[in-house]
């Protein structure tokens, strides 16, 4: 039991020291009425193959998760995604974004990365979440992904063969996680910030 | 944990760990090939080919769409610089539009102002398409005019080339993971390899665990019995060999346990021959001075007291008598201490059955001082010859003793009449018996342990003797002789004898 106890220990050990040694770049934070509202820009994950795969005319898709952690700590207090899928209109010229439910014509790449990875005032929880964290250091995480295949589209890309054994879904489950990761990913958080009283 | 069972256990692990183990270190090559097979680059090549020739499918598409609305708006205008009336531009749009089945409508606008227009019927069948306005402006010396042509593509061309980018991109993927995912499938099969042995470990340490508990067990009890523990009987169940070796081990246990109490048995019948051998020559030997010493005594008296002489006749008589009884004991316990090995050789058990039946007249005559004894003796043999390894005339003492103790038992509780006894011999596979049973008092339980001890009886005048040289006379024949209640009520003795194999 005890080596259970120390291997969970150090297993949180472990994560709260990935969290907290992410690269420190600006990550701007406003309260308002008591939840943070938080600005960032992600658009470096569009490096020149990034941007080369957006010309392509193939819906991509841009998934950006921030995440509010209590400082020096691993524990997640609020996580907020949204996901951007961006297609080349070979139809017309410009780029189709759609986020949700909602898509919009943008006349450049450069503008579709903005409306995708320039974050401005993100409202990352509601206030409730910080109320037990009035007065303490919390920082946010960011983490973007370029073109992490959906979890569903995934699963029907990536089938078992359809036989009754045991084993095939849980090769197929290890390949899919390997596979439908993102291509290229940007993981950064901001400076530790206090939640106002 | 023995060391047999630890060398079992090594072995079962190293068989099932090569076994498996080596499958793991020559499936891993084979899963990776299969793998490769699979995946491989060229595949690869022809759908990013596919993906291209979809995209520019659309490409192409859109500048045949292009194409038609130049040409489209090109005839308008020339219409319309030719001052054709709105009714005649109509007619023109309409041309258009049966001409290009790629337009949906086409309008000419002056300013807010529809000029002239023609849209095509709507059909409720017709597949989703996807629209795009092409315009073009045209300026004659009256007006301002504005051509929007609305073309118009199937929209299943762009979902086929996103659904074939998606296949292409996990293609490519699945290219690059190449080594991790074959490495993955060799995982899988090693983790399910190594749950296998596991299994397979397990199933053999339980199965093994079995087999040598019960050698353990075996081993244990063979020292029980080293030490001289004859008690030992071990559980038999299943049907295997160290089930055959248990059996036989309990078979072997067995034999030795009536060995050993067939030979403490002769050993202490030895003994109280010897003890009566020397108890009958101690008394054998004042016997006689004392007789001729009681009758000197009454010969030699030559006084006149008749009252005295009387006492000395009496006296003579009683010692005379008394002698008479001692010798007729020490007789028997010299008998009994001269009593020979028995001297085996095959023969008939039902002729000596028969031998004795002959002998039955003469055993009731003896018994009864007033003619025959009035008791019925049945006698029973196979009609098959019963061969076993005896000594006849040792046997048929000890059965005539039998015989008669039984008819002496039942004449004396059914003196008038009614008393019957059953000799009869049978066989049961490789086993002779001789039973004789009567429809006497029998004998009560308490005294069946001790009723074949030297010197122990239950008659007044009896020795104890005659069982005792039955059992000894059985046991030297390596048979069994034992006593229990007949089904009349009686009792039953049955001497038991190995058959020989002819019979």
């Amino acid at each position: 039991m005890k080596y259970w106890l120390a291997a969970l220990v150090w297993l949180m050990a472990e994560s709260a020291s990935a969290q907290s040694g992410l690269p420190l770049r600006d990550v701007r934070v406003v309260w308002s009425r008591g939840a943070p509202k938080v600005s960032f820009s992600a658009k470096d994950l569009a490096d020149e193959r990034v941007r080369k795969e957006l010309q392509s005319a193939l819906r991509k898709r841009l998934v950006v998760t921030v995440a509010a952690h209590v400082g020096g700590s691993a524990r997640t207090i609020v996580r907020r995604q949204f996901g951007c899928d961006v297609t080349h209109d070979l139809w017309e010229d410009g780029y189709l974004v759609r986020i949700g439910n909602r898509t919009e014509r943008l006349p450049t790449l450069e503008k579709a990365l903005d409306r995708c990875l320039v974050v401005k005032g993100l409202f990352v929880g509601e206030p409730n979440r910080y109320e037990s964290y009035k007065g303490e250091e919390i920082f946010f995480s960011v983490e973007a992904e370029f073109n992490p295949i959906s979890e569903k589209q995934c699963r029907e890309l990536i089938r078992p063969s359809g036989n009754s054994d045991a084993v095939g879904p849980i090769t197929v489950s290890i390949v899919r996680r390997r596979i439908c990761k993102a291509e290229r990913k940007v993981l950064f958080r901001g400076k530790n910030v206090k939640v106002p009283q | 944990m023995s060391r047999f069972e630890r060398k079992i256990l090594f072995a079962i692990g190293l068989t099932v760990f090569l076994t498996l183990g080596g499958s793991i270190f020559f499936a891993q090559g084979a899963l990776r090939e299969v793998y490769q097979v699979g995946v491989n680059e060229q595949f690869g090549q022809e759908l990013v080919h596919g993906v291209e020739a979809r995209r520019d499918q659309l490409i192409a598409l859109r500048a045949g769409s292009e194409h038609v609305a130049d040409a489209v708006g090109s005839a308008v205008e020339a219409a319309v610089i030719d001052k054709a009336s709105p009714r005649a531009l109509e007619a023109l749009l309409g041309e258009l539009l049966a001409r290009y089945p790629g337009v949906r409508s086409i309008r000419v606008v002056e300013g807010d102002r529809v000029y002239a227009t023609a849209i095509r019927e709507p059909d409720p069948n017709a597949e989703v398409m996807r629209a795009t306005l092409r315009k073009r402006e045209i300026t004659t010396r009256a007006k301002n005019l504005r051509i929007e042509v609305e073309v118009v593509v199937p929209e299943v061309h762009f979902q086929r080339l996103q659904e074939a980018g998606a296949v292409a991109d996990v293609y490519s993927r699945l290219q690059r993971e190449s080594a991790s995912v074959s490495d993955v499938y060799v995982w899988v099969f090693g983790v399910l390899v190594f749950f296998v042995i596991v299994v397979a470990f397990l199933i053999g340490a339980i199965a093994s665990r079995r087999v040598t508990r019960r050698v353990t067990v075996l081993a244990e009890a063979t020292r029980r019995v080293g030490a001289g523990d004859l008690t030992v009987t071990l559980p038999t169940g299943s049907t295997d060999e160290v089930t055959e070796l248990t059996q036989a081990f309990n078979d072997m246990v067995r034999d030795l346990r009536d060995s050993r109490t067939r030979i403490e048995y002769l050993q202490r019948i030895s003994a109280w021959q010897d003890f009566a051998r020397r108890l009958a020559h101690e008394i054998k030997n004042p016997l006689t001075p004392i007789q001729l010493a009681a009758q000197e005594l009454d010969e030699t008296y030559s006084g006149e007291d008749d009252g005295y002489r009387e006492k000395l006749e009496h006296a003579r008589a009683i010692i005379e008598e008394e002698v008479a009884t001692l010798r007729r004991l020490v007789g028997e316990f010299s008998a009994f201490a001269k009593l020979p090995r028995a001297d085996l050789s095959p023969a008939d058990l039902c002729e000596l059955i028969q031998s004795i039946q002959d002998s039955v007249p003469a055993i009731l005559e003896d018994i009864s001082e007033d003619g025959p004894a009035p008791v019925e003796v049945r006698v029973s043999c196979a009609t098959k010859p019963m061969h076993v390894r005896m000594d006849p005339m040792m046997l048929r003492r000890g059965v005539d003793n039998i015989l008669r103790n039984a008819i002496q038992a039942v004449y004396a509780a059914k003196p008038t009449g009614g008393g019957h006894v059953l000799l009869r011999a049978y066989s049961i596979e490789k086993t002779a018996f001789i039973e004789v049973r009567d429809n006497g008092p029998g004998i009560p339980q308490g005294d069946w342990e001790r009723i074949f001890d030297p010197y122990y009886t239950t008659k007044a005048e009896g020795t104890g003797l005659g069982l005792a040289i039955v059992k000894k006379v059985v046991l030297e024949h390596g048979g069994e002789v034992d006593l229990d209640r007949a089904p009349e009520g009686g009792a039953r003795f049955r001497i038991e004898l190995p058959l020989m194999d002819s019979s």
